[in-house]
């Protein structure tokens, strides 16, 4: 049995390469079967938000990577629901919201965290 | 299932140190090096009842003293701290 991973993205999708470079290794992690969750914290949260405009800033759009997570078998993605609050952000369809509680046992259930 | 959350950014200019003792486990504890050190000042991790280690010579480089709450590790202990948690969670 593979080590499982829960990969936590606490960055904002703009501001550097850190939010895609968690999608990328969520998504690799998907290819090879392995059990791998995603959880969205912080900044990393404006990532869901809708309707946003990357090419606006000369980037590629992380919507078509998102969407390909369900294509790749990853249904445990999670959003922090006091990330969510505290910056004005409904819950996201695509992520399942969780309290602070429910993350730490979130984290208990992983082999291993990667935090970008 | 215990973690050690290894934190190297100062907690008065970045949220990793908040964000961290929301999700942190009774289990768990936390790891302060480089300007993750600073923590020791924050009164933030004074009595959450989870578990503090600081890396010494990066509080020693500070000139930190060592609060009753935290201990100090030098680098052997640093490792042996990794083999003794299930997980490490280095914040980024």
């Amino acid at each position: 049995m593979s080590k499982s991973l829960l990969v936590i993205s606490r960055q904002a999708p703009w501001s550097g390469p850190s939010a895609r470079e968690a999608l990328d290794i969520v998504l690799a992690g998907g290819a090879f079967d392995l059990p791998i969750g995603l959880l969205f914290m912080d900044d990393g949260v404006f990532q869901l938000a809708s309707d946003q405009n990357a090419r606006a800033v000369q980037q590629k759009d992380l919507g078509a990577n998102l969407q390909a997570l369900e294509l790749f078998g990853i249904d445990d993605v999670f959003a922090c629901n006091h990330s969510l609050e505290v910056r004005g952000l409904n819950a996201p369809a695509s992520a399942q919201g969780l309290g602070s509680d429910a993350i730490a046992h979130l984290l208990d259930r992983y082999d291993q965290v990667i935090t970008l | 299932m215990s973690t050690l959350h290894v934190l190297s950014h100062s907690p008065f200019t970045d949220t990793r140190l908040d964000s961290c003792l929301r999700i942190c486990g009774a289990e768990d504890a936390i790891l302060l090096c480089g300007d993750g050190a600073y923590g020791l000042q924050n009164a933030a991790l004074q009595g959450k009842g989870v578990k503090v280690f600081v890396l010494a010579e990066d509080s020693q480089a500070r000139n930190l003293p060592l609060p009753d709450w935290a201990d100090s590790v030098d680098y052997p202990g640093f490792v042996q701290l990794c083999v003794d948690y299930d997980k490490v969670n280095t914040w980024l």
